[in-house]
């Protein structure tokens, strides 16, 4: 009856119940270290009061939150309200379930209490064995934008519904040139086993060194993705209030804010299984593949979150640095820039790897040859028209001389297409022409 | 009246260089910018501003790293009190005549001394409405109202925030070593 129970099964369950914790604890400490990082590069000292070195502020700030009045406004969808920072959190949260943390273990064999004897087994440590988990990776981590797009609708707050709407029309930009890199990637491993790609790397050099190109692609889009600096304009303080969470309080504006690390440690680990080979570090032997012990397993299992930590506290770097890039530049990044060079790479790699040259220094020269073409056709191609100027001399704000300029209220014609007030259309028309200039 | 075309200054951006364009340099000049600031404020280091309030003050700093200049602070009032250690206050209504806020009520008595008219019976300001302009301290014609360099003033309700004539005589008592008339 408990036939399914063997060592894979109690492997996954056991990862499953740490690391849910570890990530949970992670993202409060997340917030902790976000706050020490920006103070001290703004100069400031940052949260130092609630216990030593303020380790506890994250607990403090938790129990704010609980503490909180849980706010709903009026106009608000009931439903999709409370919904949306459940829908945002939940893919932040499975998304790690094909992240190979630790590899294969082979298991001894023992005893247990009404299951008898589980027999030795080459596992995988990761919570779900799933060969095809990089594509689930790509499903899942394009699901959280619907928390985000629902809970800005359900709001009833245009500033809201504004960064709703600037999160979906980013995911659909950015998960194209994410695509294309996975599928460089892809297109070069030859699999879309998580674990399998992490064995490839650790024997023929991380894919960094092969693919920088992709790998910068790759992170600009994990970036968007999770809506972090220097592409947050779904929360842009400045202009939107606080965007798609502007109506959010209590425990529902606390996921949300737990959802964005949580979604920065699934696209950090997915950048690290892609591109930073995994739990594998050159010339350890104990992070290597072929090491299947039990030390082997914890050793990969702390690489793999340290580097982890390493890229969150990168793209932390990243947010205090620069500055929030205005939206329509952050359209033209992904539609001008982006598509078309992960476009090249894609096309540049299956080629080479048709004609079989795999190896990574080939791919890197190959990678340095489509940078060099990039930069020296730039400044060929044709520059977009930036700061528009409009001549005065004739607008409303600068009558040229000798002419009358009759300033009324604008929406007189627009008055007359409104519902209920049919003008005839001589009226209408004498109206209009009131409106223009008239030149004596 | 209308702007003219060549009214207009027009102020371009310079060009951008390759290497701007690029952009990529630029943003590994800025990481360089940021972590160098993070390294030497690490830890409250060399570049950290922070002044830890309830342990370190602007008192015992100096001017040049961010201390209180005491000449000019504009802190809790005080009634100053003459030789005699009278009040000084000649209840001539100036004060609360310039007061932007409304903060400052008198009641003016006949005096009992001989050297003048007037005096407050009752002097009262409501440090929650006070702006702490100093421009009573500007109007007073005898010196009686001053601003001392006191800041960290606090009470529990609204009514205890309300200073009268005693409890302002007495700011002048502990105040006129640090800060003399």
């Amino acid at each position: 009856m408990l036939d399914f129970i063997d060592a894979q099964f109690l492997v996954s369950v056991t990862v499953i119940l740490i690391v849910i914790h570890v990530i949970l604890l992670t993202v409060a400490y997340l917030i902790y270290l976000e706050r020490k990082i920006s103070a001290y590069i703004q100069d400031r000292i940052g949260p130092n009061r609630v216990g030593p070195l303020g380790l506890l502020q994250p607990i403090a700030d938790g129990l704010k939150f609980m503490l909180k009045e849980d706010y709903r406004p009026t106009g608000a969808d009931k439903i999709l309200f409370t919904m949306a920072p459940l829908i945002i959190i939940v893919p932040a949260l499975i998304g790690w379930a094909v992240i190979p943390w630790g590899g294969y273990w082979v298991t001894p064999e023992f005893d247990l209490p009404l299951l008898g004897t589980i027999e030795s087994q080459t596992v995988l440590v990761a919570a779900a064995n799933v060969n095809i988990g990089v594509i689930y990776l790509l499903a899942i981590a394009a699901m959280g934008v619907y928390g985000v797009t629902l809970g800005g609708w359900a709001s009833n707050n245009k500033y809201s519904f504004f960064g709703g709407l600037r999160a979906s029309a980013g995911m659909i930009s950015y998960e194209i040139p994410l695509g294309i890199a996975i599928l460089t990637i892809l297109l070069t491993a030859g699999s879309v086993h998580p674990q399998r790609l992490i064995e490839i790397q650790s024997y023929e050099g991380w894919y960094i060194l092969a693919h920088p190109i992709a790998a910068l692609t790759f992170f600009v889009c994990i970036l968007a993705e999770a809506n972090r600096a220097p592409f947050d304009n779904a929360e842009a303080e400045q202009e939107l209030v606080g965007g798609y969470h502007t109506e959010y309080s209590s425990m529902r504006f606390a996921l949300f804010f737990l959802a964005e690390y949580a979604h920065m440690i699934t696209s950090s680990a997915f950048l690290i299984l892609l591109f930073f080979g995994g739990y594998h570090l050159p010339l350890i032997g104990l992070t290597h593949p072929e090491s299947t012990g039990l030390l082997a397993v914890l050793a990969k299992c702390s690489v793999f979150f340290f580097k982890v930590l390493l890229i969150i506290s990168f793209q932390m770097v990243i947010r205090w640095t620069v500055p929030r890039i205005r939206w329509d530049q952050v359209m033209k990044l992904a539609w001008n820039d982006l598509i078309p060079i992960s476009i090249a790479i894609i096309v540049t790699t299956s080629v080479f790897v048709y004609v079989g040259w795999t190896a990574w220094w080939q791919m890197l020269l190959m990678n340095l040859a489509v940078g060099a073409v990039i930069l020296a056709i730039m400044p060929l191609l044709p520059k977009l028209e930036i700061n528009k100027r409009i001549p005065l001399a004739g607008s409303r704000f600068n009558p040229l001389p000798g002419e009358q300029v009759r300033t009324m209220a604008t929406g007189l014609a627009a008055q007359d297409d409104a519902p209920g007030a049919e003008g005839d259309a001589t009226r209408r028309s004498q109206r209009v022409s009131d409106i223009q200039p008239t030149l004596r | 009246m209308a702007i003219r075309d060549d009214e207009i200054i027009r102020i371009d951006a310079p060009p951008m260089k390759r290497g701007e364009r690029v952009y990529i340099p630029e943003l590994a000049k800025g990481m360089v910018v940021t972590m160098r600031h993070f390294f030497t404020s690490f830890g409250q280091g060399r570049t950290s501003r922070t002044i830890q309030y309830p342990e370190e003050r602007r008192e015992q700093k100096s001017v040049e790293d961010g201390g209180q200049l005491a000449q000019n602070f504009r802190g809790v009032h005080r009634l100053n009190r003459d030789e005699e250690g009278r009040v000084k206050c000649v209840a001539c209504m100036m004060c609360p005549t310039i007061c932007p806020a409304n903060c400052i009520h008198i009641v003016a008595a006949e005096s009992p001394w001989d050297d003048r008219e007037k005096y407050p019976a009752k002097f009262e300001i409501d440090e929650l409405r006070c702006i702490f302009c100093g421009m009573c301290e500007e109007a007073c014609p005898v010196d009686a109202i001053e601003l001392t360099t006191e800041y960290d003033v606090i009470g529990l309700t609204r009514q205890e925030m309300v200073f009268d004539k005693e409890k302002l005589l007495s700011i002048y008592d502990v105040t006129i070593d640090k800060k003399p008339m």
